[in-house]
């Protein structure tokens, strides 16, 4: 959180400097089967984020030592392309990004039945071509529709969103500007049908009561974004209108 | 991962050869389909999307404000990079930049270069203070055989509507990048025993030398590169060289259609 408290982020009418309410997301849209080159794909857009996810796998897991001998391993790397940013990011892997990996690695197994595939790996390769605040919401959402694409066993879908504080009042789905001078971000990772909760990170100030409503505020986005990964994977598998 | 080149597509296309057929049904020099979109990321101030056939290409474009070489005080920089990664397929591994990546990268951005495309004088701010960077950085998201000539699109597709954001870094109005030349690449593979524009993935997997060729406006050549084993003859050059000479031509036009 960048923490300048004193921005102004919300017009005295209530709406957002967008024009959003407190608890509207940015305009979402996602595409299965976009990579001919993957088994499973997903290209998702978020407001101004676009990622793009391609799924490899199961494969033989290698080296040796990363196998599991009753699982498979989930292989997941989230990668920002160097243009994605307003400054330019030099190429490769940095702390930010080797972490963002791992927890969604973490998120990923808990609904992979990974117990399908033992020894094996499922590459997961999460790409941000343009970011905006909440790229690893939009990851980790995109990620859990190229899964369900590529035809790998799954207990549930799982839909990352966030919500925080800006002006001390708390809304859904933080922009850039909201981001960089927020109060809190509280990214979370939900099993849409069972409500539990694979994923959840948190950073800045906020009050049990402005908790609550985060996680609620949350809960109902994660309804809505349920919504469109199904009706994405619909209108590539049941042939569009009919 | 160990690449085995299966026996049975070598003979296949082998034996398509025989007849002058290619493996999906084009003719020798018949190039697949291309779909181009500019300005389709909204951080990169210039931006393109090139879908190939089954290959899928972003290129983008950033700027950065630093001081000049100091042999060289009034000239700004280009500098290109492609990136293979993992996600474009999955004979792609994890890790620091593959060779072939990195001859991938060093091919496309000799093409742009020597083409003279962008004059680097015209990026001084103030001769021997501070010059513009261009960063022109290619993504492979797809790759279905022929990266080579789709970063080579993408890219200069990518300079041709690239912003200078002057304003944002303060040293005056927002303009457009000059870049005066569209320089194409075209990119050949010894298939079956004769050279085939445009290989796809199975053609790429069971073929043998391939090269690679840019030309500028003016039909010169700017960048040349043989790639992988095998040899030809001058006589086999010379008629690819020749039909790069008309591929060329109509992807310039794709690429002027896009970018007026």
């Amino acid at each position: 959180m960048g923490g300048y408290g004193d921005v102004e982020l919300i017009k005295s009418n209530g709406e957002r400097l967008d024009g959003r309410t407190v608890d509207e997301l940015r305009p979402i849209t996602i595409e299965v089967g976009v990579l001919p080159a993957a088994r499973g794909s997903c290209r998702m857009t978020w407001g101004l984020n676009i990622a793009e996810v391609a799924v490899y796998g199961p494969m033989e897991a290698h080296p040796r030592k990363i196998q599991r001998p009753d699982r498979a391993v989930l292989d997941v790397r989230y990668n920002m392309a160097p243009f994605s940013t307003s400054d330019r990011i030099r190429p490769g892997f940095n702390r930010r990004s080797r972490e963002i990996s791992k927890v969604t690695a973490e998120a990923l197994e808990s609904i992979v039945m990974v117990e399908m595939f033992p020894r094996s790996k499922i590459r997961v390769e999460i790409e941000i071509l343009c970011a905006e605040a909440g790229t690893r919401c939009c990851g980790i959402t995109a990620a859990a529709v190229a899964l369900a694409d590529a035809g790998i066993p799954m207990k549930d879908m799982l839909v990352s969103v966030a919500a925080g504080k800006i002006n001390d009042i708390v809304v859904l789905d933080l922009d850039k500007a909201e981001d960089n001078y927020g109060q809190a971000d509280l990214p979370v990772g939900i099993l849409p049908n069972s409500k539990e909760i694979a994923f959840l990170q948190m950073d800045g100030d906020l009050s049990p009561e402005e908790f609550e409503l985060a996680m609620k505020y949350n809960m109902k986005a994660v309804d809505e974004i349920h919504k469109l990964q199904v009706e994405a994977l619909k209108s590539k598998y049941s042939g569009g209108e009919n | 991962m160990v690449k085995i080149v299966p026996r049975l597509l070598k003979d296949q296309l082998a034996k398509l050869a025989e007849e002058d057929l290619r493996i999906d049904e084009r003719g020798r020099f018949e190039r697949r389909k291309i779909h181009m979109e500019v300005d389709v990321l909204s951080n990169a101030e210039g931006s393109s999307k090139v879908v190939w056939g089954g290959t899928i290409v972003y290129a983008g474009v950033k700027f950065a404000l630093r001081e000049p070489y100091s042999d060289r005080p009034a000239d700004g920089a280009l500098m290109t990079s492609a990136e293979l990664r993992p996600v474009a397929n999955l004979k792609y591994e994890p890790g620091p930049p593959s060779p072939e990546s990195i001859e991938l990268g060093r091919v496309v951005d000799r093409g742009i270069r020597e083409s003279g495309c962008i004059e680097m004088a015209s990026l001084c701010v103030v001769p021997g203070e501070s010059v513009w960077n261009v960063n022109l950085d290619i993504h492979v998201m797809s790759d279905k055989g022929n990266i080579f000539d789709a970063c080579a699109l993408a890219g200069i597709a990518a300079l041709k509507t690239a912003t200078v954001p002057a304003n944002r870094f303060d040293v005056g109005e927002d303009h457009k990048l000059p870049v005066n030349k569209i320089p194409i690449m075209c990119s050949y593979q010894k298939v079956g025993g004769r050279f085939v524009y445009d290989p796809c993935e199975e053609e790429e997997l069971g073929g043998n030398e391939r090269v690679h060729i840019t030309l500028g406006d003016d039909g010169h050549v700017h960048s040349l590169q043989k790639g992988l084993k095998g040899t030809f003859s001058t006589a086999e050059f010379a008629e690819i060289f020749a039909n790069a000479g008309e591929q060329a031509e109509e992807l310039r036009k794709i690429v002027e259609e896009m970018v007026i």
